[in-house]
């Protein structure tokens, strides 16, 4: 056997794994996935952060979005945190009544939350992106998940995708769909590995214990997620509490913003490196990290396979076309249609079915009605070109965490 | 809420069934196409022992009925022509099982088409038939740069045997199976590289040429 093929068959087991798991933990946990709470009897105080740096495009409709949020009016405590922005975040911010603004100089997004923090009055902490909006209930329902346990230290909600127009926007609305639905899934096993900004809420105590937000890392949010959960705590994740929030439209914003992603998830994995395989650390250590890095291992894998066999036929092709020219023959032969399976073709045609039932079973069940024409288009794209997307993202992230050359934001 | 380990090893079993459902099937269609050519084979050598008699018999007894033993070779030569892009359409599919497995088979076309090629010539002696034997010689393995050379020279080689059909026996003959019989008309022809062409046994042209010419080398050589 070839390596390649060895290599090969190796992606395809990895991914038969992992469908596995999320078809086992969707059949088992069908009845629970959109179940939700609306009770208003004994729900606690909670104070809502908002870390703003020159959001004047988006502040004005998250104030008035968490404004509207149906909560009790005397359990919910707003505080902006103008993080030295240099547009009118401030200035909008503060034409808002019931809220606090708390313009401080420039220190990053976790340092801002720190400090929000420190000066939250409730026994809850509920942070929120300046770019967010939220459909009523959703705070009601992510607060009432807390009750089913004393050990839920952090509750998140569904992200999903607000600015559809462009391609890059219905792509990532597949994505971001996908990811909630996958995130829900992951609750069950206790793997939920991030707490996302648009709306996540944590137990004061919880965040005071653990000394806040990391300042250092690029993506907080994924890190303090995984210091919960190091303490062998939960964190669930309320599928039918929505938030929309606002999408990179431009490529270049988007590589950047992928770039942020993955490095600092290679930061928060080279922190917490300690806990691979270690069962003290709970599923952190014995599910977690090892799907985390697998899954960057599988993607650079995947990508060499592919690599390997384009590359190889696209040189062959190149070669053939330019030594047609050079024959004066023709470079394009209708041969003869033979189609003769291999290995190769019956598990790609097996992940090819299987994942595109995945992703269409898993947007019927986020947006129930027919699938429009046009989405099953960009599903397509979705498959085969934004996906291909991802580990060139992670090379260029690898490069950047391992020669230093973190950038800011 | 418990957490559901159970997940892992239920995952571990389903993934382990659909795994080795997967090899096997692969396997299966490997081993059932290694079979088929086989049986092809077996089918294929009598039909030479059956062409090759009826050359004789024609030749000897019946001079006259040389068109049939002429139009028997070149019927022949169509076959095993086809049998050689069946194997190596299979081969490419061959992922699971030993590399090696059609080595023998496609050992044993190669000294078919040789001794093909023999009578091609015998024949075309003592009938004094119009033919032009084309003989392409390739590498069985080729590199990703001679790869292309050959398929170029493949494809431009079956336009020509088109174009000329009975008039034109195309013998595509591998060299790099370790056969003695090959390795003793490589040294004959000095042949080295890949692609390279032989025309009635006379005009031998190396690596890349256009249609034109060989097209032309092949009336240059009648």
């Amino acid at each position: 056997m070839e390596f390649i093929t060895g290599l090969y068959l190796f992606v395809i087991i990895a991914s038969i794994y992992l469908y596995s798991i999320f078809l086992l933990l969707l059949f088992k946990n069908w009845k629970e996935l959109f179940t939700y709470d609306l009770s208003k009897e004994n729900l606690p105080s909670v104070t809502i952060l908002i870390p703003a740096y020159n959001e004047e495009d988006t502040i004005a409709g998250t104030i008035q979005s968490v404004l509207d949020l149906e909560y009790p009016k005397n359990k919910k405590e707003i505080i902006v945190l103008n993080d030295g922005s240099k547009d009118k975040t401030g200035e909008i911010s503060n034409q808002f009544n019931g809220i606090k603004v708390i313009n401080k100089q420039n220190s990053g997004k976790a340092d801002s939350l720190n400090y929000g923090i420190s000066i939250a009055k409730n026994e809850f902490i509920a942070v929120v992106d300046a770019d967010c909006y939220h459909e009523k209930d959703a705070l009601i329902k992510v607060m009432n998940c807390f009750k089913e346990d004393p050990n839920i230290e952090a509750v998140t909600s569904s992200v999903r995708v607000k600015n559809q127009e462009t391609l890059l926007g219905k792509l990532q609305f597949i994505e971001y769909t996908l990811i909630a639905w996958a995130r829900k899934l992951l609750e069950f096993i206790n793997s939920v590995y991030v707490t996302p900004g648009p709306l996540s809420v944590y137990r004061k105590k919880t965040l005071q214990k653990l000394n806040g937000f990391d300042k250092n890392n690029l993506t907080e949010d994924i890190e303090l997620a995984w210091r919960i959960l190091r303490g062998n705590h939960r964190i669930k994740m309320c599928l039918s509490a929505k938030v929309y929030t606002v999408v990179p439209e431009k490529f270049r914003q988007w590589w950047h913003q992928r770039l942020r992603w993955d490095i600092g998830g290679l930061q928060t994995f080279a922190k917490h490196k300690d806990t691979l395989g270690k069962t003290k650390f709970g599923m952190l250590g014995v599910w977690v990290a090892p799907f985390y890095l697998s899954s960057f291992i599988l993607a650079l894998l995947g990508f060499i396979v592919w690599v390997y066999v384009l590359g190889r036929r696209f040189i062959s092709k190149l070669l053939s076309s330019f030594y047609s020219i050079e024959t004066n023959s023709f470079v394009l032969q209708f041969k003869e249609l033979h189609i003769t399976p291999s290995i190769f073709t019956i598990f790609g045609v097996l992940l090819i079915i299987t994942y595109l039932i995945y992703i269409t079973f898993g947007l019927k069940m986020m947006d129930p009605g027919k699938i429009p024409r046009t989405r099953k288009f960009t599903i397509v794209l979705y498959m085969f070109f934004y996906l291909a997307l991802y580990p060139l993202v992670f090379i260029q992230s690898l490069y950047l965490f391992f020669t230093n050359k973190l950038f800011k934001w | 809420m418990v957490i559901q380990k159970d997940v892992f090893w239920k995952a571990g079993i389903i993934t382990a069934i659909v795994f080795i459902l997967g090899v096997s099937l692969g396997s299966f269609l490997e081993s059932s196409r290694i079979k088929d050519i086989r049986e092809e084979y077996k089918v294929v050598e009598v039909q030479w022992a059956d062409a090759k008699l009826q050359s004789s018999y024609f030749q000897v007894l019946k001079p006259e009925f040389c068109d049939s033993a002429i139009k028997e070779n070149l019927n022949f030569a169509d076959r095993i022509y086809n049998e050689g892009l069946k194997i190596e359409r299979y081969e490419n599919a061959n992922k699971l099982n030993d590399e090696n497995q059609l080595l023998y088979e496609k050992q044993r076309y190669a000294l078919l088409k040789t001794e093909f090629w023999l009578n091609s010539i015998y024949l075309k002696e003592k009938c004094k038939a119009s033919y032009t034997n084309v003989l392409y010689f390739y590498l069985d393995k080729p590199s990703l740069i001679e790869k292309p050379k050959q398929d170029t020279i493949s494809l431009i080689l079956k336009d020509l045997k088109d174009k000329y059909g009975e008039k034109m026996m195309l013998i595509p003959i591998p060299l790099d199976l370790n056969l003695v019989t090959i390795n003793v008309i490589k040294s004959t022809y000095n042949l080295t590289v890949s692609p390279t062409i032989l025309i009635n046994e006379k005009i031998k042209l190396e690596d890349l040429h256009s249609l034109e010419e060989i097209e032309q080398n092949i009336q240059n050589a009648k």
